[in-house]
């Protein structure tokens, strides 16, 4: 199994879920308001390649789900990623019972097949996310859904100094073990070249 | 620190090191150590004779066993806790793709014995492995074989598909009448590196086929390497009961192997890390939850 400090190193990334864009409670059962309906599950759907403007749904994806499953273990999300660059790139959102105001407002007229039909209690809105940024689609969603950020700790945020600091003296620390190497390197190849001259002298 | 030991007699020096313990290796065990050796070479040469051998001993023994890090400092996590994290990393993927694994690190011998068994799960994990029987064509183990559910049976058409690269099953059982057939044929450089072929030791050469591959259809083999299990433990769908019930049949199950393997082997589990397909690992601490996980039924489903 792989060093103990490495792994305990690893695993001090799942800061990143707790902590970010998309760290948000969404509105459950238990606190939706007249506003804010609960939401019931999100399906996303993007294409593989980024030309079309799927780059940001799959970097949504890629940063902001898996903080919004981390905060909602209980709402289902899935994703589909297709092979059609001109077929939509899409958030579905569904309700329980009604949409909320602010996303019907937003939500556009986006086809989506591959997201799963609504159940008859559901009300889903969808988001079109072509040419928008991750940050831009978290924006709209957090707008239509009404949900809460989860706000970083004292200690969180010093921890993720922490990380930055760490990160800083490794860049240094690479550049200081590569010159290292480098010149050990070059030493080797010198003393190479030198005992070459000396085995052709000794030829001649 | 080297005042202190200065002044202390040599004798008592030697009489203070063993109260160290031989498990906690930190990184400055070895530091001190080599830098006592150096004092005692210089204040009394016998003692540092005598030291060097305990030393050389000592590394001895430490090579023999795999290491042993004081796990106090590891974040360890309760089932459901891990669960909430691992269900976030595997957020999006292929639901039937995304298994949980676990390792379980052994407290084990570098050149002991090693665990290998099957087990069957409360919960099955796969829904079905494809197996092989090789057996005389013709016989009537290959008729109870084909009833059991294997998908392919024979001796010679077997051996050729293989040696052209077609291998459409997961396992690989054979009789031991076709044994030598099987051994003729020199398929162990294809069979080998994927883990098929069949021998004794790891009871894919039976006698009675047919409960063989019944029990091979819902069971799940693993054996140790480098003193870690690895196995596959769940779909991402279970919940926390059901997987806390596999885990527990899991780690029964090694706990009866390493207590069947030899009396003088002493095996014991060292840490449960709880992983998945996509997601890091996540020692376990052995709660099943702690006061701010989710409840269970959230984590459940896909």
């Amino acid at each position: 199994m792989v060093n103990l400090f490495k792994r305990m190193r690893k695993l001090k990334t799942i800061l990143n879920v707790r902590v970010g864009t998309g760290a948000a409670i969404l509105p459950s059962a238990a606190s939706a308001t007249k506003e804010f309906p609960a939401i019931t599950r999100l399906h996303l759907t993007y294409a593989r390649k980024m030309y079309g403007g799927h780059q940001g749904a799959r970097h949504f994806w890629r940063n902001c789900l898996p903080r919004l499953k981390y905060h909602n273990p209980g709402i289902q999300m899935t994703v589909k990623q297709t092979e059609e660059q001109e077929g939509p790139a899409a958030l579905t959102i569904y309700f329980a019972g009604r949409a909320s105001n602010a996303a019907s407002l937003t939500a556009a007229a986006v086809e989506d097949k591959h997201a799963p039909a609504p159940e008859s209690t559901e009300k889903t809105a969808a988001v079109d996310l072509k040419n928008l940024d991750y940050k831009e689609i978290w924006n709209k969603v957090k707008m239509m859904t009404g949900a809460q950020e989860v706000p970083t700790t004292p200690e969180e945020e010093a921890e993720l100094q922490k990380f930055e600091q760490m990160r800083q003296q490794s860049e240094k620390d690479r550049v200081r073990i590569a010159t290292m190497r480098q010149a050990k390197k070059d030493q080797e190849r010198m003393l190479q070249e030198a005992r070459g001259e000396i085995e052709k002298l000794k030829q001649l | 620190m080297s005042s202190y030991s200065s002044r202390v007699p040599s004798v008592a020096r030697s009489l203070l090191s063993p109260c160290r313990s031989p498990l906690r290796q930190g990184p400055m065990a070895p530091l001190l150590s080599s830098f006592q050796q150096v004092r005692g070479a210089k204040s009394n040469p016998q003692a540092q004779d005598k030291k060097t051998k305990e030393k050389s001993k000592k590394v001895k023994k430490a090579s023999r066993e795999y290491k042993q890090r004081d796990l106090k400092d590891m974040d360890q996590f309760s089932l459901c806790d891990a669960m909430r994290y691992i269900r976030a990393f595997e957020v999006g993927r292929e639901p039937t793709a995304s298994k949980y694994e676990i390792h379980i690190r052994l407290k084990s011998l570098k050149d002991g014995p090693v665990i290998r068994n099957m087990l069957r799960f409360p919960h099955s994990v796969q829904t079905e492995s494809r197996i092989c029987v090789v057996c005389p064509a013709g016989s009537k183990h290959e008729k109870e074989a084909r009833a059991a559910g294997a998908v392919l049976v024979g001796e010679q058409e077997v051996f050729d598909n293989v040696k052209k690269g077609i291998i459409e099953f997961d396992r690989l059982i054979c009789h031991p009448d076709s044994l030598e057939a099987l051994n003729r044929a020199g398929l162990g450089r294809v069979l080998g590196p994927r883990g098929l072929m069949p021998s004794v030791k790891t009871g894919t050469v039976v006698e009675d086929v047919a409960s063989r591959v019944e029990m091979l259809r819902g069971g799940t083999v693993y054996r140790e390497r480098d003193a870690v299990i690895r196995l596959p433990i769940g779909q991402l769908a279970f919940s926390p009961e059901q997987l806390r019930d596999n885990l527990r049949a899991t780690i029964e199950q090694i706990r009866k192997d390493a207590a069947g393997l030899n009396d003088r082997i002493n095996k014991e589990i060292y840490e449960v890390v709880l992983s998945s397909t996509n997601g890091p690992g996540f020692s376990l601490n052995g709660e099943f939850k702690s006061d701010d996980s989710p409840d269970a039924a959230s984590l459940s489903g896909l």
